[in-house]
């Protein structure tokens, strides 16, 4: 199982719409896929997959009822499948898609159990209680479900889950950014970070993948946002022989949240410039054989 | 304050907390940490040479993990050892007091039952440099 974080700094880049279309790609050529959200403050992985607060299509349960679950009792954790739902995916592709929510948001139920996490978990309590419970349920989502991939939507900026779900976690990191110069610091600043962290016994060291999202046009190539952009593919290039190359997603005011899925053969004038974009990044990030996605 | 004095209080704090404990009342942890402290001051009174003060000194760390201190019992056991009246018996059961805190979580977590000790150094990394270790 590979686990990737899709991190960034600043919010409204379009990180769980990335995700959401990154595991119906996999899935839609046959991976197994479980798609984690951990943005507790903000969520809403489960709108990109098909999940809304309307009572037909509702879930039940997420990460954060497991978790306080969790906590709040001596035994083991409860049944995964009780904090899973399935994501439709095309049905001949053979791969599968698992979406665990953060919770019911935004009911005020879920806010409720948000706020009990809190109180009853802290991540850094030294003797590791707070801890076990990520590592038991990254291990078994590994074990009991046996994923080809994690994809896990970590929460903006600089929190204690974001930074446990990237550093510990994680074995790749996409790092998602816009082009002004805040946006840009403050991810060089969390790459640093992440190359720096410690790894569980057996874990490679972190792969870090920037992408540059709502492109208007090409980069600037002098000035120091060009010299910023120089240093984070440097990072990135750290501990790897292949030379990174800047991934960019353009601006799609138009784009749908559910716009992009996978199915049916599409013609290349079906697609808009960000689909292109987001098939030519999944390339680069999942080297597998030759495939045609599909737009319905 | 007199060891006999230490040890009754003592006696009835260790009561006091095992009833609330069976009660389920959500005081247990301070009942225990007042086990903790008071035991602790027993150690100080009585050497690690003698069996009172050895019993002392298993109370407190073990009074620790049960208040759910960790940083507290590790602490403890760390001065302990140090001290050079210490026994080799001593030694070992405040390890294995630590040992069996460490089982027990594996025990609830069986798909992370290898990560305990990194877990624990992973928690001192997040308390000391917080999200991302950026405030270390």
């Amino acid at each position: 199982m590979e686990t990737i974080a899709f991190y960034s700094y600043k919010g409204g880049v379009g990180r769980s719409l990335l995700l959401a279309n990154t595991a119906r790609f996999l899935a839609a050529l046959g991976k197994g896929v479980v798609a984690l959200d951990f943005d507790f403050e903000a969520p809403g992985l489960h709108y990109k997959l098909g999940h809304t607060a309307r009572r037909e299509s509702r879930l039940e349960g997420g990460a954060v009822p497991y978790l306080v679950a969790t906590a709040r009792d001596a035994t083991s954790p409860p049944p995964l499948e009780e904090h899973m739902a399935e994501v439709p995916v095309p049905p001949d592709s053979g791969g599968w898609l698992r979406l665990m929510p953060a919770g019911q948001a935004p009911d005020r139920a879920y806010w409720a159990l948000l706020k009990q996490l809190g109180e009853q978990v802290r991540f850094d309590d030294p003797s590791g209680r707070g801890l076990m419970p990520l590592l038991d349920l990254h291990g078994r989502i590994r074990e009991e479900l046996k994923p080809d991939y994690l994809l896990i939507d970590t929460r903006t900026g600089v929190t204690e889950l974001g930074g446990l779900a990237t550093t510990i976690l994680a074995d790749t990191v996409v790092c998602m950014f816009v082009a002004n110069q805040e946006s840009l610091e403050g991810t060089l600043m969390v790459a640093e970070a992440l190359k720096a962290a410690p790894r569980l016994k057996g874990q490679r060291p972190i792969r870090v993948v920037p992408v540059l999202t709502r492109t208007t046009s090409e980069p600037p190539t002098e000035n120091p946002f060009a010299d910023g952009l120089k240093r984070l593919l440097a990072l990135a290039q750290q501990g790897d022989k292949k030379k990174p190359k800047l991934l960019e997603l353009p601006h799609d005011a138009a784009y749908g949240a559910l716009g992009w899925i996978v199915a049916d053969e599409p013609t290349d004038d079906a697609l808009s410039p960000l689909d292109k974009a987001h098939l030519g990044l999944f390339r680069e990030l999942f080297p597998l054989p030759a495939h045609a996605p599909r737009k319905r | 304050m007199s060891t006999d004095l230490l040890n009754t209080l003592v006696t009835g704090a260790i009561w006091r907390a095992e009833q609330l404990e069976e009660q389920g009342v959500g005081s247990v942890p301070l009942a225990w940490a007042e086990v903790s402290s008071l035991e602790e001051k027993l150690a100080t009174a009585l050497p690690a040479s003698q069996p009172e003060g050895r019993i002392a000194r298993r109370g407190a760390v073990r009074a620790a993990l049960r208040a759910g201190n960790f940083s507290r019992a590790q602490a403890l056991t760390e001065r302990f050892l140090a001290e050079k009246e210490a026994t080799q018996t001593l030694r070992a059961a405040l390890r294995q007091l630590l040992e069996e805190d460490a089982s027990a979580l594996a025990g609830r977590f069986h798909h992370a039952t290898k990560t305990v000790n990194e877990a624990r150094s992973l928690a001192r990394w997040l308390q000391e440099g917080g999200a991302f270790g950026l405030a270390a």
